[in-house]
């Protein structure tokens, strides 16, 4: 046992598991915008892409390679150094983020090994500080392209996630007192009979609204909003570049929605009886993990395509006048059940 | 986690991060490279002017803006250190009562906390444009 253990331990074998992880992550956003054009077209009744391959799913392959082939411009107000580091960052901060989210794991004998690129004993802190960066990306998307568009959609941006940053943080602590740990895979285990969904709704709904506004998912997209600011804090941005600020944005929405299963939906924790089977134990716990995750997706992809964006006060206001004070009282009621000795 | 090998040592779970972070890192530099490599290019100059909707862009972008935003801006600095020190409590809590220290000054601070609030909103600070 000791010699399986040194290999999963090991934190360069660990890293080529991240790097596997990295790429897993880059084709299911792929997967995840040709699903999210053929679900809105189905929303709005269109027929969505439907030329290139079967059912329009060799589409991203052409779009890859339409982005690969448009000539990179770089506009001659712009900061060159920002403008070409901004992207850079906004990647980075995804895959920060991917680095400490397990995506699922193997049970063997009643022992779980998860599959993640490294465990840390404050994972979900170091988690919520990474994806924080992505605040000063986005700005620096903006900032450096000198166009007004872009401005105006970059401190739309700033007021919006400044905002849903605290709520979503007091969401996260809540969780974390229930669990006594700020290791998330912890957190995820210690919801083996009851989800934390059921301690406490009031902290997944807070924690849901935030993570979308965080994400920028569409009621709160206020930063692109197409119909007056072009394109927002993308305005300038052509080729692969603009590509890559796309690509972050859909990696962050198949984190965030892993961030809501493993904080409130219950992980990957399934019944031991059906476990202790070697190979349900090693296969059944990640695929129903994930599959949590494909729901959690397709229920904020549909909510972009059912909803009216909302007004930049609409949004700020929500944040510090409901939210704030909803996921203070949530943190009441997770103090007052832990001194009633519930959990 | 019963092995306490290698990955759970806090220096050695740290290297996975800085191998996917070089690796972030250097992926946008090098599709640029290959971009630039494949790319047709023109040498028509007015496509480097900043796009104002087809019109001759006027005076500069970076001006100064509505003071709403700073205020928010502060606001969240206050909040977000705020929670912050929530983090490191949140392990201890348990099996903690009442008239144990570590409730009780978590729970002052956090009155505090709300007392700040209270105040904000009664003075419109978190007021969209007065």
């Amino acid at each position: 046992m000791m010699d399986i253990e040194a290999i999963i331990y090991n934190p360069i074998l660990r890293a080529i598991l991240g790097l596997c992880l990295m790429g897993a992550v880059f084709g299911g956003a792929c997967i995840a915008v040709w699903f999210e054009r053929k679900l809105s077209a189905d929303v709005q009744q269109r027929y969505g892409p439907n030329r290139v391959g079967p059912h329009g799913l060799l589409q991203l392959a052409a779009d890859a390679i339409k982005l690969f082939t448009k000539e990179d411009i770089i506009p001659k107000n712009a900061d060159r150094l920002l403008f070409v580091s901004a992207p850079i960052l906004l990647m980075g901060s995804v895959f920060l983020m991917l680095v400490a989210l397990p995506f699922g794991a193997i049970i063997i004998n009643g022992q779980s090994y998860v599959i993640a690129a490294t465990q840390m004993d404050i994972s979900v802190l170091y988690i919520e500080a990474v994806s924080a960066i992505s605040i000063i990306g986005i700005f620096m998307v903006a900032y450096s392209a000198n166009n007004k568009f872009s401005t105006l959609g970059a401190f739309r941006n700033f007021a919006r996630m400044v905002g849903y940053e605290v709520p979503l943080g007091i969401c996260v602590v809540s969780v974390a007192i229930m669990a006594g740990s700020l290791d998330i895979v912890k957190i995820a285990e210690a919801q083996s009979p009851l989800w934390f969904i059921i301690m406490q709704p009031l902290g997944f709904v807070v924690f849901f609204i935030a993570l979308m506004a965080d994400m920028g998912r569409h009621p709160f997209d206020q930063n692109e909003s197409e119909e007056e600011l072009i394109a927002g804090f993308l305005t300038e941005y052509t080729s692969m570049r603009f590509g890559y600020v796309f690509f972050a944005e859909y990696i962050h929405l198949i984190l965030g929605s892993m961030l809501v299963v493993l904080l409130f939906l219950g992980g990957w924790n399934l019944p031991t009886f059906l476990t202790d089977i070697t190979i349900v134990g090693v296969i059944l716990p990640t695929v129903y993990y994930l599959l949590k995750v494909a729901l959690v997706m397709l229920g904020i992809i549909m909510i972009r395509w059912s909803l009216p964006r909302f007004r930049i006060d609409q949004v700020v206001d929500l944040s510090w006048k409901k939210l704030l004070p909803l996921s203070l009282l949530n943190l009441g009621w997770v103090i007052a059940l832990g001194l009633l000795g519930v959990y | 986690m019963s092995g306490i090998i290698d990955i759970s040592n806090i220096a050695n779970s740290y290297i996975p991060v800085a191998v996917i972070l070089i690796v972030a890192l250097v992926m946008p530099p090098i599709t640029m490279l290959i971009i630039k490599l494949v790319s047709p290019r023109s040498k028509a100059s007015a496509k480097y002017a900043t796009y104002e909707a087809g019109s001759v862009p006027v005076g500069n972008a970076r001006i100064q803006f509505n003071v709403e935003y700073y205020l928010y801006a502060i606001a969240f600095v206050l909040f977000d250190i705020e929670v912050l020190f929530l983090y490191p409590w949140t392990t201890i809590f348990k099996g903690h009562d009442i008239t144990s220290i570590a409730t009780a000054e978590m729970l002052v601070f956090i009155f505090v906390v709300l007392f700040g609030y209270v105040y904000l909103i009664k003075k419109e600070a978190l007021k969209w444009m007065k």
